[in-house]
């Protein structure tokens, strides 16, 4: 019992604490790199200790439900996803159901900011919803590749059955993650995909209406959302980890990497987003899932 | 008890209905309600039983039997539980229309001919109760006139191409085999030639694939769905089109039998990619609609096709979760035509999505019905679209079959776009100024919704309970049975349990809520008072959810024509021309029908004299 309940406390606490670290860590690393000095890399946590204390506006109940759904959602993916050796909910229906929790946290945003009737939340809904169908088609065939390759749907049967050969380097899966990395900014929602929020341009789109806590939450959530798609990734195509600290490095080098596509591209117009989804890294993953397919 | 009074009672209600409304339209409606809920307790009486009564007409001698086993035990207990609920749902929204007497003695002899087809034993009154069920549904569907009488003969011609098509089929055995009964084609058959199986399935798979609007027989459907009545609608979305599901369920597992079926090794493949087909192009053309009803019928065909894709996979768990989807879409399909209706009935019959909007604090049990449902469809985990996609997807990655699986899963990310469009354009964003002093719906119309809506979550929660009674059907066809579990499945490779990720949800949900409370409190605003980067927002229509869609349209919109009902289109346009022509030949002066009866018998003779000498 014991053994159960640590996995569940500290798994979402982990993700939290590395996910509002990861958010310290890019704005630092971006000032970096535009030879600036940047905000310490606490900044975030004391701005969401703040934001609580501070004054909102909500517009209804659907807002405000909405965004502790979201919220919830975010959460409810860290206990499904094995962080290190550490997996709290392992056998309750595998990589579907991860892919399906992590629905939640979108639908619930939009659900709460479209109730908030204000033109950027409809555009910055819509951009979201797009390009998450954008980057779902080669996701869906990467996971299948995935599946398939290893013949079980659990995501804690992948990362046991990988142990030092990391998918990344084998054989056939290699395309796979490749192309897993080239959307993996696209899931993250950073640039050249920051379409979503697009600050100069549409007001920061869904968050537009957050104010006080509302915006701390989805602060948060924005937080935990970085480490989730990390964390696939390390899961996925990186062998997990042998403990949580290799997995936390594991992870950090992932999201560095992706921070160096962040301070060098401009953003993408939808447009052109979904024409660059829909081209290379849905050639890619689907050259892996036949390639896994001939070859097992 | 017998089988036949369930029928006697359904068919004797609805005459009933009709005479009583003849008097008076408050005893009408009370006699029409409680004949519904009646059926209900009936039929769940029947649970677990397996009954078979022959009766001997006097029509060539033939029996007519009616039996029931577990598969029409579950759809007769969906069809009268939906029917009910939608008989009360009728109730307001049908107050002050014409015709009402013919509407409700329709709408009972819809379920009661539904119920004879599922209860059906031999093929000449499952023929017969299936006519009658085309018929009342053409005369429903056309019931509102205008545009609905085109769309009501398209349905009847549709269905009547099938109907004939499934005659020859029944004809046929017939011929091979001496019988109309079910089991006796079921114990010929088993012999008969490869060859001659697939022409009777082709036959058969004819009408149940226009009925259950498969691509490419799916044209009839949008147009109807969209101009029926919608509480009817809701009763030919929910249980009507799935008729299609239960032929096929007939056609493949009791008559033929699910060994042959799969020694025929291409044909269960072909059905499950038709199936995928009819997944992800009518999900897409969804995306574009802008009126909810239409919207919600593409919905229709899309979740169809994951129905046939489970039960043509033929594994026992894609079976389990073909019949389950095909209970779940009933239960929230209907629940969201019910949220339209209601919506519609507060409106004055406005389903165009871009004219409606921000309804959600003037009908609250209707939005709640509305976002249950779409969840539902989307499949989100805690409903019950989850379990039943959850169980198709499993059965395809774990057969290797990646193209299905895809389809099934990116149909389900077009789905979220295209429903997310349909919530908030109704009940999100900005309400128009004419919709403000709007009331919520009636009582008659919330109570449906909110059992409907209870059912999502208890099947979503708790899918043990249907799962049971599903399990049972499929191991009297012969499939390994499933070790169910209140909470989904247990098995060696990967489990499903619903509690854990309820009970994970709600603890977590719990603790945010604590920390929301404990945060400084908000202040509730109204919507105007919104951020608009120094400028207002204006006051009435600024509606930006118009196009909601169009960057990622201005991409695919090349390859989302409906070329099928184009091609349907035109071959009616053609034949309407030659019968253009052939009109003509009717003048109406009889000297030119005495020379064409001269001419015919000049033909006659000449051929005659050609012929014999």
């Amino acid at each position: 019992m014991i053994g159960k309940i640590v996995p569940i406390v500290t798994s979402p606490i982990l993700a939290l604490l590395i996910g509002i670290f990861f958010l310290g860590l890019s704005r630092k690393i971006m000032a970096r790199i535009h030879w600036r000095y940047g905000p310490p890399i606490t900044q975030p946590l004391i701005d969401i200790i703040r934001m609580f204390y501070q004054e909102s506006v909500s517009h209804g109940i659907m807002f405000d439900l909405g965004i502790l759904f979201s919220l919830a959602g975010s959460i409810a993916v860290v206990l499904f996803i094995p962080l290190g050796g550490m997996c709290a909910l392992n056998s309750s229906g595998g990589l579907l159901v991860i892919l399906y929790i992590m629905l939640l946290a979108p639908l619930g945003k939009a659900l709460s900011s479209g109730e908030g009737a204000n033109p950027n939340i409809s555009i910055g809904v819509s951009r979201k919803l797009i390009l998450s169908l954008g980057y779902e088609v080669p996701l869906i065939l990467i996971l299948l590749t995935l599946m398939i390759r290893y013949d079980t749907i659990s995501i804690v049967g992948i990362v046991s059955q990988q142990g030092a050969n990391w998918a990344l380097f084998s054989i056939p899966l290699f395309i796979s993650g490749i192309a897993y990395f080239l959307i993996l900014p696209a899931i993250l929602g950073i640039r050249p995909f920051d379409i979503v929020s697009a600050p100069q341009e549409i007001s920061s789109g869904p968050d537009v209406e957050y104010g006080g806590k509302y915006l701390a939450l989805a602060t948060i959530e924005h937080a935990l959302s970085l480490f989730i798609g990390n964390a696939l990734f390390v899961d996925l195509f990186l062998g997990g980890g042998a403990n949580p600290i290799f997995f936390f490095i594991k992870t950090l080098v992932v999201f560095v990497l992706c921070l160096f596509v962040n301070a060098v591209f401009p953003r993408f117009r939808i447009g052109q987003a979904i024409r660059y989804l829909w081209k290379w890294p849905t050639l890619l993953a689907f050259g892996g899932l036949i390639a896994t397919l001939v070859m097992w | 008890m017998n089988l036949e009074i369930l029928l006697l009672v359904a068919f004797g209600g609805a005459f009933i209905t009709y005479v009583l409304g003849k008097i008076s339209h408050r005893l009408r409606n009370g006699f029409a309600v409680s004949v519904s809920w009646f059926l209900v307790a009936l039929v769940a009486f029947f649970y677990g039983k397996q009954l078979s009564t022959t009766f001997y007409s006097g029509f060539f001698d033939l029996p007519f039997i009616l039996r029931i086993n577990s598969l029409s035990w579950l759809f007769a207990i969906a069809i009268v539980f939906l029917g009910a609920l939608s008989t009360v749902f009728s109730l307001s929204y049908m107050k002050g229309r014409k015709r009402t007497n013919f509407y409700y003695l329709m709408m009972l002899l819809v379920n009661a001919s539904m119920m004879g087809v599922v209860l059906a034993g031999d093929l000449i009154s499952f023929y017969i109760f299936w006519e009658i069920m085309s018929w009342t549904t053409f005369l429903l569907i056309s019931y509102n006139r205008g545009p609905a009488i085109a769309a009501g003969i398209k349905y009847i011609v549709m269905s009547v191409i099938g109907s004939v098509s499934m005659l020859i089929g029944i004809l046929s055995l017939y011929a091979s085999y001496g019988t109309f009964v079910m089991s006796g084609i079921s114990a010929g058959i088993a012999s008969a030639s490869s060859g001659y199986i697939l022409l009777t399935l082709i036959l058969f798979i004819i009408a149940f694939g226009i009925k259950n609007a498969i691509m490419p027989l799916h044209t009839w459907l949008p147009d109807s769905y969209a101009e029926a009545p919608s509480p009817f609608t809701a009763v030919l979305s929910g249980m009507l089109t799935r008729m299609g599901v239960y032929g096929f369920l007939l056609l493949m597992y009791v008559i033929v039998g699910a060994t042959r079926i799969f020694d025929l090794g291409g044909f269960s493949y072909i059905l499950a990619w038709l199936g995928a087909i009819t997944i992800v192009i009518p999900t897409f053309i969804a995306m574009q609609q802008n009126d909810a009803k239409r919207l919600l019928a593409w919905h229709g065909i899309g979740q169809g096709g994951y129905m046939i894709l489970g039960i043509a996979y033929g594994t026992s768990l894609g079976f389990v979760g073909g019949v389950f989807h095909t209970l779940n879409h009933a239960i929230y399909i209907v629940l969201l035509f019910m949220s339209v209706g209601a919506v519609q009935y507060r409106t004055g019959g406005e389903r165009n999505l871009n004219k409606l909007g921000g309804l959600i604090k003037k009908m609250p049990i209707a939005f709640i019905g509305c976002l249950l449902g779409i969840l539902g469809l989307i499949g989100v985990p805690l409903t019950n679209g989850f379990v039943s996609k959850w169980l198709i997807y499993k059965t395809l990655i774990l057969g290797s079959s990646p193209g299905l699986a895809f389809a099934a899963l990116i149909g389900t990310w077009a789905t979220i776009l295209s429903v997310y469009k349909f919530l908030h354009n109704m009940f999100l964003g900005q309400i128009p100024e004419k919709y403000k002093g709007i009331k919520k719906a009636p009582l008659s119309m919330q109570v449906p919704m909110i059992i409907l809506s209870g059912t999502i979550l208890l099947f979503g929660i708790l899918p043990g309970i249907p799962l049971k009674v599903i399990n049972e059907i499929g191991t009297s066809f012969g499939f390994q049975s499933l070790s169910v579990s209140a909470g989904g499945l247990v098995s060696e490779v990967s489990a499903l349990n619903t509690i854990n990720i309820l009970a994970a949800i709600a603890v977590v949900g719990f603790i945010i809520w604590m920390f929301f409370r404990a945060g400084a409190k908000s202040t509730r605003v109204v919507q105007e008072d919104s951020y608009a980067a120094g400028t207002s927002v204006p006051k009435d229509r600024y509606h930006y959810t118009v196009k909601f869609y169009d960057p990622l349209f201005r991409m695919i919109k090349p390859y989302l024509r409906d070329i099928v009902d184009d091609f349907y289109n035109w071959i009616a346009g053609g034949a309407r021309k030659i019968f253009g022509y052939i009109r003509r030949l009717y003048t109406g002066d009889i000297g030119y029908y005495t020379t064409y009866i001269i001419l015919f018998l000049a033909f006659l003779i000449l051929a005659s004299l050609v012929w014999f000498l």
